[in-house]
């Protein structure tokens, strides 16, 4: 459905945020996963026809975006990452506001619109409440609440579960998940379990560059036989990363477990992991850093 | 602890726009009072801009607006952890409650303090502008700036932070400590206008005030112009007190606002909690409309809605904000204390007419609408992007044009919206003074369209700067600089209203001629204003910020791209709309006028007096008849005259040349004959002709003079088509119309400082009183006394007047001809009228009394006619004949407030004694009074005339003055009279301090309305009251006698002086004469205190101490003592002299004691008991503190 080409963005002050991204997004739930300052947001953004990207071509089915940003603006929705509220504004009212912006022109509409989203989003009884007295999650299911407004067949929804509780996580990602079926809904999130629970393919974005891309199953049935965990006491952490690639640490009843990358079995008492999305998360951004620890090596 | 607590706080309102906006606020308010005559902060008067006294006023006049400020401030220290829900987090810490209260308190307050110290600032920078005329700016002193603020202002800054801050801590709400604001602010007005009105009171009020202003009221009441620009009132006595009070009632505040602190959250009351319970259960009921599938959008039927709805929801963020809500109570007490106490007159309320409060509503209330288009142009261009809300509006399918489209609509609804309100505040006043007559149509056409409009383009204009700013804070500060331009560019001569953008001008308004002065102006400028909007507005909406791309360039380089569109060719019609009528504009203007910025009229008339003014002194025949035709054309606004003039050398010589000049540059002189003169030199930029007659004209020998004359304002002047040829209410004086003879002062420039830039004298004073030469002109532009026949011919519908008897009156067609014919040699300066008149008519002793008025203006006509029949009463009884068989009151249309006496005609402007509300008889019925005068100067101008040296207006003036007086002491009674004389008394005491050359005896008076009119009344009242009333007529009728129609030697004060002197008796009145009339002479008269005793046979005895003293003041002011011995009335009463309910019969005695300087006892022994005793109780006397006269028996 939605095709990018090569897309790539500097910004003026010299920063490549997007560099030759080229991706397929087909419908349904599509995971875009990062580290902080990857370039999500600027790809979300461009998507969103909020900005212009330096090259490429963006494609959903069948619409030149960059060309014709309107024709998929009566098609889009999007939840931003960051996103204020009026003052003094009632979540009925912002809602009806945002459904006349987006174009239901009747009243009945509008009606049956609103109500419905805040039903569906479980905001119904805090309906005349101001969105400014929101908690967080109920900041974010009126987002998406706005972002369904008229049905729209891309949704893009930006790090929306940075700092919700789980419970309101759980909530906000079963909305999502209804949804997610015949639309495009592109997520993007650095929180790995997002993507694992919810989205049947996705794609990693590090450094600009779209280092992964693929089904979750496919790629932690890839991963198997090349990822290995150990138990190991705190102290002993500086000698195995000097040893092995760890990809990743957490703490576990007091002591170390320790993930490394290894194409063949390691020993030295590491066994086998039962790799999880988040290994193979982990080991790309662990490539793509040797990557470019390769590169400063070969500039200099 | 609590020093970093302050200091943090005093940081964190230091980063808080409100702060900085306040700052901008003040500083434009106080720079503007001080560098410009347009806006005005309290009654400044004459007094140097930076005088100690105008910096202390100012500061405590602007500490009552900053009220909103400094609640902003300290409400916002206890409301905002709540909001911000910080507070439970800063309340668990160690933190004292002391520290954390008082110690935001202080550093809130200091930021008040702080932000206040604009105002001193912007005095001291507003006095260095170079367009300030330096006659009004003193040495700027920096103690005199930081005494005032830090004894005067800086303590009511703290008492109102403290005070605020205790409702705001009470309250715990933004909304309800404003509400405070308001209540308190209509407590402080009303306590003013109850005891402030009462001097018995003022004592009582200079202690308690709470801001200070009665304190230094009474202590600077009667401070010359010396004091007031030299000297600080000292922090002494009541003041010191009053001061401090403040400082403890802040204590106090504190001390309460500490003892209801609490750091626990109250929940909240149950009856709230059950009111919100029902709510919640009510919400709750109902059920929402949910549909499985959600219906699709159709955005491009959705335009109309987008359009009403984005519309209403954009009006609802302004409309709801506390901000404007704010500015709207702020502009709404301006302009409700303007409009209560203006247009008054001697004290006396106006009926409160439309078109009387228009002005001042636009004045008093056009900075808030201001404010608000400019503050919300930048709101709602970056409001979004402010909100992190622009990501989801952008990426909706919402078309470019419903960002500016919507956002304007609203902003002019708002506007729309904010005049209206101050409309329905005026007609609340208009209500609370029984004046029911809601003129919504003049309301609308002269104040909320072009004022909606006016604001819109203001609106446009912020919209537009912001698009291309890179934040709110530079667009706003752009903005600023738009409005300080307006205010300066007018100043440097940058006047033309082509220029400036959104100058549209203001129209003066008129019951009888509406708008039609500036009006259409008005219009066209909006046209070609909203011309260059649209413009804008276009620019702005492609300009706009879509999407994440802020930077200016890219949106300037896509811009070519983008005007190919309809956006693109509304933009076109937009410069073709400006582009026409800017042409037309012009055209009309600079084509078909001559446009002259002030400096260059000024520098005209500077070179007239250069080259023309060494003629003044040249002696010319006089004018003998006048034979005028004169065509009015009002629709057309259109004159056409033609004259004939018969000359006499009188002047003892043969006469060479005869200047011959028309000055007034809206009337061009066609031609002029006269037979045997030719023509010499022909002027044509000042209209000045000099003729040298073939033969010198013989003493004795005539001549005459015939010219034509047209006027006619065609085409619009940069300030419409004038005032004075009108559609409805032409009032024009032969100057203006018909060739003068000979050169003279009048018209030139008077400007000090002005004079001075163009190298004149800076100030043509007249002849000394010893110059016997200069009596040999009068001071009425040396005009003559001639025989008129005036032909007058009209539109059907309005009534031509001029002077003289009217022979015929015929209306044929659509013409009406009068004609008018003198009885009796009248002065050759007179004046025509036309206009759509009522007429209201009385036979009185065979005189045909007249008031011609509009019939909107029925209210005082019937007194009128009485003031007229009584004058002429009294001055036919006392000073001698009348001399014309009618007498005509003729209102104008209020473009100058001034009644005028021409030979029996009286011009009286609509904006005075038409409106004067006189339902209450308390008040000074200034409408007979005014007429009573303009009567008097029948005599005293139309059959004595004075000559042109010092002393002159006395003859004229204070002798019409004490005529009025004398006329009201009939009416009213003798013991009525104080009121008026007091009233005379103080506006005299006060004008002192604006005197800018220096003052002189009454009979050196050189032209100064002070002197003649104020202090000549109390001054000519005591006089008749020693002298007797019909002592002094018989001698001021003789004195009429010797120069009735007389021409050179005309009459000087001398001869008046002279005859106070034949009449005083003995030493003492002959002193009092001289004291009075030759000299400054200031008393100080006061009662101390009274004792009352019973005596055994039923009678009282009453003990009086008074205090007097005599002093004698230089022209500057200086005054040295002088030995005071007078017989002065002292009076017992049973009411207090002055008040409503006093009247003869009140007086138990009044008679007059010796009285001599210092201290000294009295005793009267009387039947009845006195509740008032006092020295000079009619304030007769010239007494620098005339309300210590009285005092109240312990």
């Amino acid at each position: 459905m939605l095709e990018l080409n090569n897309v790539s963005h500097v910004y003026s002050n010299g920063v490549r945020a997007l560099d030759n991204v080229s991706l397929t997004v087909p419908k349904g739930m599509f995971g875009l996963l990062g580290p902080n300052g990857a370039g999500k947001s600027t790809l979300m953004r461009t998507v969103a026809t909020l900005q212009t990207p330096t090259t490429g071509k963006i494609m959903f089915d069948g619409i030149d975006i960059l060309a014709d940003p309107e024709a998929l603006r009566k098609r889009l929705g999007y939840l931003p990452q960051d996103f204020g509220v009026y003052p003094r504004v009632s979540a009925y009212d912002m809602l009806d506001h945002m459904a006349v912006l987006k174009g239901i022109a009747s009243r009945a509409a509008r009606k049956e619109t609103v109500e419905t989203l805040l039903a569906q989003t479980n905001l119904w009884d805090v309906r005349k409440k101001a969105i400014a007295g929101f908690s967080g999650g109920m900041r974010q299911r009126f987002g998406i609440a706005q972002a369904l407004i008229g049905n729209p067949d891309l949704i893009i929804v930006d790090e929306p579960t940075a700092g919700l509780d789980p419970e309101e996580r759980n909530r906000f990602l079963n909305l999502l998940a209804e949804i997610g079926e015949n639309v495009v809904v592109i997520l993007s999130t650095h929180i790995v379990e997002d993507v694992a629970d919810l989205c049947p393919s996705m794609a990693v974005l590090v450094g600009g560059q779209i280092k992964l891309e693929g089904a979750p199953k496919d790629l932690i049935e890839k991963s198997r036989g090349t990822i290995w965990a150990k138990t190991i006491e705190r102290s002993e952490l500086d000698g195995y990363r000097s040893m092995y690639e760890v990809i990743s640490t957490r703490l576990f009843a007091g002591r170390t477990i320790i993930h490394i990358l290894c194409d063949h079995d390691p020993g030295d008492g590491f066994s086998a992991a039962e790799g999880g999305l988040e290994d193979v998360y982990f080991s790309t951004l662990a490539a793509s850093r040797r990557g470019d620890a390769d590169a400063q090596t070969i500039a200099a | 602890m609590f020093g970093s607590i302050a200091l943090f706080e005093l940081r964190y309102q230091l980063r808080n726009p409100v702060f900085w906006v306040a700052l901008v606020i003040f500083f434009l308010l106080t720079f503007g009072a001080t560098a410009s005559e347009n806006i005005q902060i309290g009654g400044g008067g004459n007094v140097n801009v930076n005088s100690p006294f105008a910096i202390l006023q100012t500061q405590m006049v602007l500490t009552l607006f900053f009220m909103f400020v400094t609640t902003a401030f300290v409400a916002n220290v206890v409301v905002r952890d709540d909001e911000s829900g910080f507070g439970p987090m800063v309340r668990s810490t160690q933190v004292t409650r002391f520290a954390y209260l008082i110690g935001r308190f202080t550093g809130a307050a200091l930021a008040a303090l702080v932000a206040f110290m604009v105002v001193p600032f912007a005095i001291f920078f507003g006095s260095l502008m170079p367009w300030v005329d330096p006659e009004t700016v003193g040495v700027n002193r920096f103690a005199d700036y930081a005494a005032s603020y830090s004894l005067f202002a800086a303590p009511t800054v703290i008492l109102l932070s403290a005070f605020f801050f205790a409702i705001a801590t009470i309250t715990r709400s933004m909304i309800y400590s404003y509400v405070a604001v308001v209540g308190f602010l209509v407590a402080y007005v009303s306590f003013n206008v109850v005891v402030g009105g009462e001097p018995e009171y003022r004592d009582f009020a200079a202690l308690v005030d709470p801001l200070g202003f009665s304190a230094i009221a009474n202590e600077t009441r009667y401070w010359t112009a010396a004091e007031l620009n030299s000297r600080l009132p000292d922090l002494t006595g009541t003041i010191l007190i009053n001061r401090l009070m403040a400082l403890g009632v802040a204590a106090a505040a504190l001390v309460v606002a500490f003892w209801r602190f609490s750091f626990a959250e109250k929940g909240v009351s149950a009856r709230k909690a059950r009111r919100m319970e029902k709510r919640a259960q009510k919400l709750a009921r109902t059920k929402p409309v949910t549909v499985a599938a959600l219906p699709a959008t159709e955005p491009d039927n959705a335009g109309f809605v987008r359009l009403v709805k984005t519309t209403r929801f954009e009006m609802g963020q302004v409309l709801r904000s506390p901000a404007f809500v704010v500015l709207m109570i702020m502009g709404l007490f301006n302009s409700i204390t303007a409009l209560a106490f203006g247009n008054e007159i001697y004290g006396t309320p106006p009926v409160p007419a439309t078109f009387s409060l228009i002005p001042i509503l636009a004045g008093t209330f056009g900075i808030i609408p201001r404010i608000i288009a400019i503050y919300y142009g930048g709101e709602l261009v970056w409001r979004d992007r402010d909100r992190k809300f622009n990501e989801v509006i952008d990426s909706t399918s919402l078309p470019g044009w419903a960002y500016m489209v919507p956002k304007t609509i609203a902003v002019t609804f708002v506007l729309l919206s904010t005049l209206l309100i101050s409309v329905i505040a005026a007609m609340a006043v208009q209500m609370v003074r029984g004046y029911f007559d809601f003129e919504l149509g003049k309301y609308l056409m002269w104040y909320v369209l072009p004022g909606t409009i006016d604001m819109v383009l203001i609106a446009i204009l912020s919209v537009f700067v912001q698009a291309l700013s890179p934040n709110k804070f530079v667009g706003w500060g752009i903005m600023v600089l738009y409005l300080v331009a307006a205010i300066t560019l007018d100043n440097l001569g940058f006047d033309h209203p082509l220029l400036l953008y959104g100058t549209t001008g203001f129209s003066p308004v008129s019951d009888m001629n509406g708008d039609a002065v500036a009006g259409s102006l008005g219009w066209w400028l909006r046209l070609y204003w909203g011309g260059v909007a649209l413009l804008l507005a276009v620019l702005a909406h492609l300009l706009w910020r879509r999407g994440t791309e802020t930077k200016l360039l890219p949106r300037i380089g896509q811009l070519p791209r983008r005007l190919a569109s309809r956006a693109g060719a509304l933009g076109l019609t937009g410069i073709l709309v400006a582009g026409a009528t800017g042409a037309f504009l012009f055209n009309q203007m600079n084509v078909e006028n001559t446009y002259r910025n002030q400096d260059s009229q000024e520098a005209l008339l500077a070179d007239y007096e250069k080259q023309y003014l060494q003629y003044a002194e040249l002696k010319q025949p006089s004018l003998t008849d006048v034979t005028l035709a004169v065509d009015i054309y009002p629709e057309e606004r259109r004159l056409e005259v033609s004259g004939t003039y018969q000359l006499v050398n009188d002047t003892g010589a043969p006469v060479d040349v005869l200047h011959v000049r028309l000055v007034d540059p809206d009337t061009r002189l066609l031609e002029v004959e006269i037979p045997g003169a030719e023509l010499e030199v022909n002027d044509e930029v000042y209209q000045h002709r000099i003729y040298r007659f073939e033969q010198p004209l013989a003493v004795d020998a005539t001549a005459t003079l015939t010219f034509k004359s047209r006027r006619h304002h065609h085409a619009l002047t940069t300030s419409g088509y004038g005032t004075r040829l009108v559609e409805n209410g032409t009032f024009l004086n032969n100057s203006e119309f018909a060739p003068q003879l000979g050169m003279d002062r009048g018209g030139l420039l008077t400007d000090r400082a002005t004079r001075r830039r163009y190298g004149l004298e800076p100030e043509l004073r007249p002849a000394k009183l010893e110059d016997e030469s200069a009596r040999d002109r009068n001071y009425v532009g040396n005009v003559d006394w001639v025989n008129s026949d005036i032909t007058i011919t009209t539109s059907a519908d309005q009534v031509p007047v001029a002077p003289g008897t009217r022979v015929s009156d015929v209306t044929q067609g659509d013409r009406r001809t009068a004609r008018f014919q003198s009885t009796n040699p009248i002065l050759g300066f007179f004046s025509i009228q036309s206009a759509d008149y009522e007429i209201a008519k009385r036979e009185a002793d065979g005189v045909e009394l007249q008031v011609y008025h509009d019939a909107q203006h029925p209210y005082n006509v019937d007194r009128m006619l009485d003031a007229m029949q009584s004058s002429l009463t009294y001055y036919r009884a006392n000073f001698g004949p009348y001399q014309f068989d009618h007498a005509r009151i003729i209102e104008f249309p209020g473009y100058a407030s001034f009644a005028q006496a021409f030979a029996g005609t009286m011009p009286y402007s609509e904006s005075i004694g038409f409106l004067a509300n006189l339902a209450d008889p308390g008040e000074i019925d200034y409408v007979t009074y005014i007429t009573a005068h303009e009567v008097a100067h029948q005599y005293w101008a139309h059959q004595l005339i004075s000559a042109d040296m010092q002393g002159g207006t006395m003859l004229v003036e204070t002798l019409a003055q004490y005529s009025a007086l004398m006329v009201m002491k009939d009416l009213y009674g003798e013991d009525q009279m104080r009121r008026f004389l007091k009233f005379e008394l103080d506006n005299y005491l006060s004008s002192r301090g604006s005197e800018a050359i220096e003052e002189l005896p009454l009979e050196r008076v050189e032209n100064q309305g002070y002197i003649h009119y104020r202090k000549g009344s109390v001054v000519m009242y005591l006089l008749q009251d020693r002298l007797g009333e019909d002592r002094v007529n018989a001698m001021l009728s003789a004195l009429l006698d010797r120069y009735r129609f007389q021409s050179q030697p005309y009459a000087t004060s001398t001869d008046l002086v002279d005859g106070f002197f034949s009449l005083a008796r003995n030493e003492d009145e002959r002193s009092l004469v001289r004291d009075l009339l030759q000299r400054i002479t200031i008393y100080d008269l006061k009662a101390d205190e009274a004792e009352v005793r019973e005596l055994d046979d039923g009678r009282f005895e009453t003990t009086v101490t008074v205090a007097a003293a005599k002093l004698y003041a230089d022209g500057e002011g200086v005054e040295t003592e002088a030995d005071l011995s007078d017989m002065i009335e002292i009076g017992l009463f049973t009411e207090r002299p002055g008040a409503g309910e006093f009247a003869a019969e009140n007086v138990i005695v009044l008679e007059r004691r010796d009285v001599r300087s210092g201290e000294q006892t009295i005793t009267f022994v009387t039947d009845e008991r006195p509740s008032w005793v006092g020295i000079d109780p009619y304030n007769k006397y010239v007494d620098r503190n005339s309300d210590d006269n009285l005092v109240a028996p312990g």
